[in-house]
């Protein structure tokens, strides 16, 4: 259903063209918990940008259920940037409900489902605070709830929890694996952490380093919630990071 | 500013907020105290020293704050020789000052915004609007005599000095929106019209706000200058101009006090105007 055939993305600067990726084919199914891992800089987010529209591919295409990616309704997407990004002068129902807003859902349905999602989240109680009222982890939470609200049929993002610390980390992803397993919906999530990956996934692409090209492509058949300290895990994080090197 | 701790399970943090927000009004209010005790203090001070000065120069040019204070009230019961006192004199400054701003940002602000969403017209336009834009208030003056007369030349002019840094801080304060609220919009499907309106507008609002502040004290430097080369009787401008030819020096500086008074009193009414619109922001203080 999302469809990569052979993607190039290249950026023009003063100093030059900067290949950013080459050659980029997969195809990811429906439901599917995909965990691009790659080094930093090797072009994961612009990869996420051009599957959202955001930013065309300079060759190749992507195909979301056969059509290239539309930013003007014809597909519902949801986007995690690395930063919360949450509006300031909105509380955080209205951060939430900005994508039923755009779609122009009425206001008592828009809240009746953020009132529902924060509290999927562990965010009962705090519709009405602001931004700067709450927790850097609770930002985040916000964030995945205003890209979940919108029922997407693709879920994007971007390193969501890398500036959080180990514990709120946790339970973030806790949560969200909670949350996917409730709702599945296919997700694309980008880390460069093989932890977080092995965690998450159902499926890892590893990229290389810049041109991002596909390294590996695996499958992981862990039974879900996973545990870190499991011997499973374990063994499969030395076996992918023996892999890996 | 008070940082909030990370602290999960999630349930926790309402209590936490509620204790971490207690503190910071305790340390708020004494922060208020210290910051009265210091300007009283600066203000006590500097009469201090005006008034030694005075003293020591010993010059009827150079009047201390007890001389300063006696005429103050004379003027504020009496008036001056044509009868007009001073609260009436503040009070025609103030209307003309705020008619120009009023004027000013009802034209700089919507053009900001506009050229600001649409920079090429901007660019496409600085030959004309930059040589414009530094042509001092004050050259204005002849066009102003010429073509305009009453209230009007008053609020022309303090509407030529307003304008265009009103207009470069809107715009700027509209372009800098933060990529990222744009590319949010853009996934969710959001429309030109739906990113302009309920993001990149209300996200420059506090500095549009900033920026009619700042651009106060080019208004009250345009109506003295515009005051002092007229032939009308009333306006703080007014007042200092007839008695510096008088050499009452005592009374042109009851003039300068109060424009500086009345500055400030707008001023502050702007920042509570902004504290109240733009909670969100923590650096919005004092
Ligand atoms: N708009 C752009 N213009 C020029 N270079 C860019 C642009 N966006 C990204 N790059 C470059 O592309 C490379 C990959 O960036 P990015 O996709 O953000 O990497 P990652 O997310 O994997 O860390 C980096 O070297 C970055 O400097
Ligand atoms: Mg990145």
């Amino acid at each position: 259903m999302l469809e990569y055939r052979n993607v190039h993305k290249s950026f023009d600067t003063e100093a030059g063209s900067l290949v950013v990726i080459k050659d980029f084919t997969a195809s990811i199914r429906e439901g599917e918990f995909v965990v691009l891992l790659g080094p930093s800089g090797c072009g994961k987010s612009t990869l996420l940008r051009i599957t959202a529209g955001l930013e065309p591919p300079s060759r190749g295409e992507v195909l979301i259920d056969g059509r290239a990616p539309d930013l003007h309704g014809r597909h519902r997407l949801g986007f995690v940037f690395q930063e919360p990004a949450l509006m300031p002068w909105r509380d955080l129902v209205s951060n939430v409900t900005l994508g039923l807003e755009i779609r122009r859902i009425a206001k008592a349905e828009r809240n009746r489902q953020a009132v529902e999602i924060l509290r999927l989240l562990g965010l009962q109680g705090f519709e009405k605070y602001y931004p700067h009222q709450v927790s850097g982890g609770m930002k985040h939470r916000v964030a995945i709830a205003r890209a979940y609200i919108v029922d997407p049929i693709i879920l994007l993002m971007d390193e969501p929890f890398v500036a959080l610390d180990a514990q709120t980390r946790e339970s973030l992803q806790r949560d969200l694996q909670d949350l996917w397993q409730r709702r599945k919906k296919t997700v694309i999530f980008v880390t460069h952490n093989l932890e977080e990956a092995i965690l998450l996934g159902t499926r890892i692409v590893v990229l290389g380093k810049r041109p991002a090209t596909v390294q590996m492509d695996y499958e992981v058949r862990l039974a879900m919630p996973r545990d870190p300290v499991s011997r499973e895990f374990v063994d499969l994080r030395h076996e992918l990071r023996g892999m890996l090197a | 500013m008070a940082k909030m701790r990370e602290v999960e399970p999630v349930v926790e943090i309402g209590e936490m907020t509620a204790a971490v927000s207690r503190e910071r009004v305790q340390k708020l209010s004494r922060d208020r105290r210290r910051v009265i005790g210091f300007n009283s203090l600066s203000l006590l001070l500097f009469l201090l020293l005006w008034e030694g000065s005075s003293r020591l120069l010993h010059s009827v040019f150079f009047p201390g704050p007890l001389v300063v204070s006696r005429t103050f009230v004379v003027l504020l019961v009496e008036g001056d020789i044509q009868g007009y006192t001073l609260p009436y004199h503040a009070y025609v400054s103030l209307y003309r000052v705020l008619l120009g701003f009023g004027a000013a940002c009802l034209t700089a602000i919507p053009l900001g915004i506009i050229l600001g969403l649409w920079r090429p017209v901007y660019f496409g336009t600085r030959v004309v609007s930059e040589p414009l834009r530094f042509i001092p208030p004050l050259a204005w003056i002849p066009m102003a005599i010429l073509f305009f007369s009453g209230l009007g030349r008053y609020v022309f002019l303090i509407w030529v000095g307003v304008f265009f840094p009103l207009f470069i801080l809107t715009m700027n304060g509209v372009s800098t929106a933060s990529p990222t609220f744009v590319d949010v919009a853009r996934v969710l499907g959001a429309s030109r019209s739906f990113i302009a309106l309920r993001i990149i507008i209300p996200n420059a609002l506090p500095q549009i706000v900033g920026a009619m502040r700042a651009v106060m004290s080019p208004a009250w430097m345009c109506i003295v200058a515009a005051e002092m080369v007229a032939a009308e009787l009333v306006g703080l401008g007014q007042l200092i101009n007839n008695y510096a030819t008088l050499l009452r020096m005592d009374i042109v500086i009851v003039g300068m006090i109060s424009i500086g008074i009345l500055g400030l009193l707008l001023n502050e009414a702007l920042m509570a105007v902004e504290r109240a619109l733009f909670r969100y922001r923590q650096e919005v203080k004092v």
